[in-house]
């Protein structure tokens, strides 16, 4: 196992948000969470890194066993070292170019050379087709453009696992595609990663497993085409239904 | 009648009187800024008693006029050293000169205003970065100078600019309490000459010079925080 997550507990001023959430991932696997807006599924993604701090459960990342209620600063920095996010609204450094938002992370944070660096970002802008918008600053980009880097920002850091929080929300339906493509290719290359979406094509498509999450724990979860065309929970079945309504 | 040739004369003796002005607000502009960023640490992460007593200070220092705030170190900042002397500190309230009471006066004024732009620098920088920058491994003292800090100076240059003229301006109340500045200079001047328009018409010219060369310094340093980055939503 790449990431294994136990018996996550997380409150908001006493309300139970995540009521005992156990998640796995493996090696090379792309895990799909879908759920009901609302039901702690960016919590979810936010605990694992500690952008939220967990009131009770236990992270297992490679071979380093950590609970999550009680990391010491070492084990917040390791963690956030080995594995990345990529965020609803993109969380482009707006202070930076588009290169300079994919070098970043290699040189503050894994402590590469910063002409090494650099070098990696625009091999990741020409693999993009960016790579002409490298001087270019977050408000001179789309949407999709700005996600892309955010991706590719997240990608060179070669991470034990990728978070995706809903990535393509926030875009122009006409800019998903080039979002999920990038998100498939890295599929393919076997990059382990967790994807919250609303995109059930990916789901149906990429997913080496979908996770159906609700009221703050998984209700179930499947082999993409078990899971949609046999869901066993009435909550799962509910929820499919209610997305084929407003199609 | 306009007496022109007196007012030329007057000039220079009044222009020798503005680095006086110009270090008072440098002192306070820069003492200010450490005390401001200390306040925005205190306020941003709340500690019980301290928060609300700052809270408070700053409330009460942005409330009042800076005239009242100065009489008021002037007055009280001796006392308070003779009491801290009582405590066996190794202070001298003898020896506060007019020019020391001044710093501290108007550095505490510069820091009630600065901290409340600070704030509002700061919080104009989403947090969304920072999370990001964290989220590469950056570790979060890094990701605060590298990512937040550089976005929130470019925010806080504008209401800066407007701090440090204000301060310049206020500067010359300082005469108030026997520091000879453009203002304490003018007076002398035009009570020796009785020639009050004439001089203080040259008070005038000199800090609107002054003011509008250090908004040109701003505007300056502002282009090239900017240069290299549009602005942003
Ligand atoms: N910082 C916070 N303080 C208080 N409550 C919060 C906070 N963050 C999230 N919540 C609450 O926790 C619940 C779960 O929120 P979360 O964002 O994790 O849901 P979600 O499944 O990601 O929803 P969506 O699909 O709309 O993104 C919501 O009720 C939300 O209001
Ligand atoms: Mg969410």
């Amino acid at each position: 196992m790449v990431l294994e997550v136990h018996n996550l507990h997380k409150q908001f001023k006493g309300k139970e948000i995540l009521r005992g959430v156990d998640l796995t991932v493996g090696a090379g696997e792309v895990v799909v969470i879908i759920g009901p807006s609302g039901s702690g599924k960016t919590t979810l993604l936010r605990s694992l890194n500690f952008l939220e701090h967990a009131d009770r459960g236990q992270l297992q990342l490679k071979d380093q066993q950590i609970d999550l209620a009680k990391p010491t600063k070492q084990q917040v920095q390791w963690v956030r070292r080995h594995t990345a996010m990529v965020f609803q609204n993109y969380n482009l450094f707006k202070n930076k170019t588009a290169l300079q938002n994919i070098a970043e992370g290699l040189i503050y944070g894994q402590g590469m050379a910063r002409q090494k660096a650099e070098g990696v970002a625009r091999a990741a802008l020409d693999k993009l087709g960016l790579a002409d918008q490298a001087d270019a600053y977050p408000a001179e980009l789309s949407g999709g453009q700005q996600q892309r880097i955010g991706i590719a920002r997240a990608t060179v850091l070669h991470p034990e696992v990728i978070l995706f929080d809903e990535p393509t929300s926030a875009l122009d339906p006409e800019l998903v595609g080039t979002v999920l493509n990038d998100m498939q290719a890295l599929a393919k290359q076997g990059q382990p990663m967790v994807v919250v979406t609303h995109q059930m094509w990916f789901a149906r498509n990429v997913a080496s497993r979908v996770v159906f999450f609700a009221d703050g724990r998984v209700v179930e979860e499947g082999a993409p085409a078990d899971l949609f065309a046999h869901p066993k929970e009435e909550r799962t079945r509910h929820f499919l239904n209610s997305l084929a309504e407003n199609y | 009648m306009f007496d022109l040739s007196f007012a030329r004369q007057a000039l220079p003796q009044i222009i020798a009187a503005t680095p006086m002005a110009l270090l008072i607000a440098a002192v306070a502009t820069l003492a200010g800024l450490l005390l401001a960023i200390l306040v925005v640490i205190v306020r941003e992460r709340p500690l019980p008693l301290v928060t609300p007593l700052v809270a408070t200070l700053v409330s009460f220092i942005r409330g009042t006029p800076i005239l009242v705030q100065l009489y008021l170190v002037y007055y009280g900042l001796p006392q308070l050293l003779v009491v801290l002397k009582g405590w066996g500190w190794p202070v001298d309230p003898d020896g506060l000169s007019a020019l020391l009471i001044a710093f501290v006066a108007y550095a505490l004024n510069a820091a009630a205003n600065l901290s409340e732009s600070i704030s509002a620098a700061l919080h104009a920088v989403d947090r969304g970065q920072y999370e990001a920058a964290v989220t590469v491994g950056m570790p979060p003292a890094r990701a605060i100078r590298r990512i937040v800090v550089p976005q929130l100076i470019a925010n806080l240059l504008p209401n800066l600019t407007n701090i440090v003229l204000d301060l310049v301006k206020d500067t010359a109340l300082v005469y108030n309490i026997g520091i000879v500045e453009v203002m304490g200079e003018a007076n002398i001047i035009s009570a020796l000459g009785f020639k009050y328009l004439e001089t203080y018409l040259d008070a005038l010219l000199v800090y609107i010079v002054t003011c509008w060369l250090i908004a040109r310094l701003f505007q300056l340093s502002e282009f090239i925080v900017r240069r290299r980055r549009p602005t942003n939503a």
